[in-house]
Order: C-alpha cells, then structure tokens, then sequence
C-alpha cells in the first residue's frame, strides 16, 4: 500500500499507469494546481541538471596516480596489517605481558622500599621548596629556598641575590 | 548510464574487468577507475560542495572498492555497487560533519574558481562576465539549498535528477525500500521547490 507522498512522486516521474493513474488523478482535490506542482517539479529537475550537472575533475591523470600509488602502498603492507583479527591478538597478548610485568616489577619495588629503612641515607629536610616569590625586576638573580629540618623543628629561609625584602616575608 | 569509456575500452566488458581485478590486477582496476572517476568526483561533489573533500572522498570509496571487489559477485551491475559504496562513504563523512558541528554550506574556494573563465563549469566561450556572474550566483544558490537537505534526501534527489538513476536502482544503492525512496524524493523536491522557486521561474 503506497502512502499519497510515493504515489505523488511516482505520478511526477510518469512511473503510474492504468487503474493507479486514474484513481490517484481522481482522488486529487485540485487537479490543475497538481498540474502547476508537476511542472514546477520539472523545471527543478532541469535547473539542477543544467546548472550542477557536470562539475568536471580537474587533473584526472592525477587522481589516477595518486589512487594506484595508495593501493600499491596499502597492498604492500605485511599481512600481519591487514589482518584485523591477527593484529588484535597479537595486541592482546602483548598487553597481557606488559600488565603482568609491570604488577611484578611494582611489587618488588614496594617490598623493597618499604623494608629499607636506613635514617642515614635520607635527608636530613622534610621539604624543599624552590619556588620563590620574588619580582624579577626589582631582584633579577634572586633565588629563595625554604628548609625544613626534621630534627630540630626549625624552618629554614634562605635567600641569595635580593635588593630588598619583599613585604611579605617582613618578620611581624 | 554515461561514463568516459573511449571505444577501445568499452570493448573490455565491466564483466571482464571485474574478474580481473578480483583477480588482482590493478590495470584492470584503473580502467574501471578511468570510466567512473569523473561521474564519481561529480556525484560527491554535489553532495559535499568542496573540491578537496570530494577528492578525498572519491580517492576513499575506490580505495574501498579495490579492498572489496572479491566480495563483488555480479548480483548488480558495478556501477550500482560502487555508487553504493560511495554513497556509504559520502552519507557516513556528512553524518560525522553534521555531529562536529563543521556543516558549512559551500566552501569560498570553489566559489572564487566557479568565477573563473577557464573553468570547466562556465560555457567554454561568449559567456558575458553579468552571464557567468549570474550562473555562479545560481549555482550557489542551489548548493545552498542542497546543504540544507539531510544526507539521504541529498543523495536521492542527485541520483534521480542528475544522474537520471531508476527507483530500484537508487533503492538498491542505498539499501533501502523503493517506497523510501519515492517517499524521500517527495520531501527533498518539496524543500528544494519552496528554496528555489524564484530561481527556476526566473530563468
């Protein structure tokens, strides 16, 4: 069963015939104003086959070469490629290694990390902190670090190349 | 349907080509390439209006039937097979377009060069400069209102009004119903007809 939208199109292209043509022809409320649609369908159609008709391919040798060019190239690629399924496996095996050398690496790093234990070797300042707040206008070779010393509870300002105090480490 | 074929090839059989290029011989292939490139370009031309991405598009779509033409069994004709895969190529572009949000109408580009008298969309000779400003001012009127047309629509009503392609064939292009395609023409000439009634009474 043709809805009325398919059965208008298939009277515009002349494709109803028959018994189809005169019941779809009578059942048309306005046939003279279907008559001005069809022809205004028309002079569409050959308004658009006239003006974009024939947008030609400029350097057509061209597109040739560059075509068979990429079909050599994606021929030439090993199989291995090509094959989807080869190719996945393959990915997924590989991952599968990683993962399991990695999880073991990491955990001879914790058990090695959390039994060494040995104060001497570690510093003697909690934290360092380098960046300092300073205009480089006024003090261009400026540098601040701070120090924290664990064992005697004492925070450490260390300046070098300042002009002048900032404000903001004024002792209040 | 027209393609470029000089009398020489048309004596190779589509048939024949086809065997051989399942086959594996890419000459037979550029033979095919050579009768359908310019038809392909155009028909991806007028549904994407940039040169460039209709180059690629085209470039795509045989890269995808050489890839594919084992699976190509004879059941349609080759050039109903190929505009399928190039309509699936072209439909899928414009859909990711259309979800970027990159949908621009027509491309500066092609406008400037649609100026140019040595183009090949202009008559070749006597075309006034106010002719050929006209014509391309139509023609970016029309590419206008095509862009304004969904995929499908678009592809429907070039396959039937340019290419001159029979429902079933347009149907089995797009793997869908003839009664969806009928249905589809109807709406895309309804919005073409009411964007472009000015254009096609004045002329």
């Amino acid at each position: 069963m043709r809805t009325f939208e398919q059965k208008w199109t298939a009277w515009l292209d002349g494709q109803l015939s028959g018994s189809e043509l005169t019941e779809f022809e009578a059942s048309l409320p306005d046939k003279a104003a279907a008559e001005a649609e069809k022809a205004n369908a028309k002079k569409l159609g050959a308004l658009l086959k006239r003006e974009i008709g024939a947008h030609g391919l400029a350097n057509e040798e061209f597109f040739s070469h560059q075509l068979r060019e990429r079909i050599a190239r994606e021929s030439a690629r090993p199989s291995r490629e090509r094959d989807g399924g080869v190719s996945t496996w393959w990915t997924i095996r590989r991952l599968l290694w990683t993962g399991t050398a990695s999880l073991a690496v990491f955990l001879a790093f914790a058990i090695f990390v959390m039994h060494d234990k040995n104060p001497a070797e570690q510093s003697q300042y909690l934290t360092q902190i380098l960046n300092a707040r300073v205009d480089p206008v006024v003090s261009p070779n400026a540098t601040i670090s701070m120090f924290e010393a664990k064992e005697d509870r004492v925070t450490v300002l260390w300046t070098e190349g300042l002009q002048s105090l900032p404000a903001d480490y004024a002792a209040k | 349907m027209q393609t470029e074929a000089t009398p020489a090839q048309a004596d190779v059989s589509e048939l024949d080509l086809v065997k051989r290029c399942q086959a594996g011989d890419t000459e037979a292939f550029n033979e095919l390439v050579t009768r359908y490139r310019t038809r392909i370009f155009g028909m991806i031309y007028n549904m994407v209006h940039s040169e460039q991405d209709a180059w690629d598009l085209a470039q795509d779509s045989f890269v995808k039937a050489w890839k594919s033409i084992k699976r190509f069994r004879g059941h349609s004709s080759f050039y109903t097979w190929i505009y399928r895969i190039v309509m699936n190529v072209t439909i899928d572009w414009l859909r990711k377009k259309q979800v970027k949000g990159e949908c621009g109408e027509f491309d500066d580009a092609i406008q400037l060069k649609e100026i140019d008298p040595a183009s090949k969309t202009v008559p070749k000779a006597d075309a006034l400069p106010y002719e050929t400003m006209k014509r391309s001012e139509i023609r970016a009127r029309i590419e206008n209102a095509i862009a304004q047309l969904s995929p499908e629509h678009r592809a429907v009503i070039l396959m039937k009004e340019i290419e001159e392609m029979q429902y079933h064939e347009i149907a089995e292009t797009l793997r869908c119903s003839i009664g969806t395609v009928m249905s589809r023409l109807f709406y895309a000439r309804k919005k073409l007809q009411n964007l472009l009634k000015d254009v096609y009474e004045n002329i």
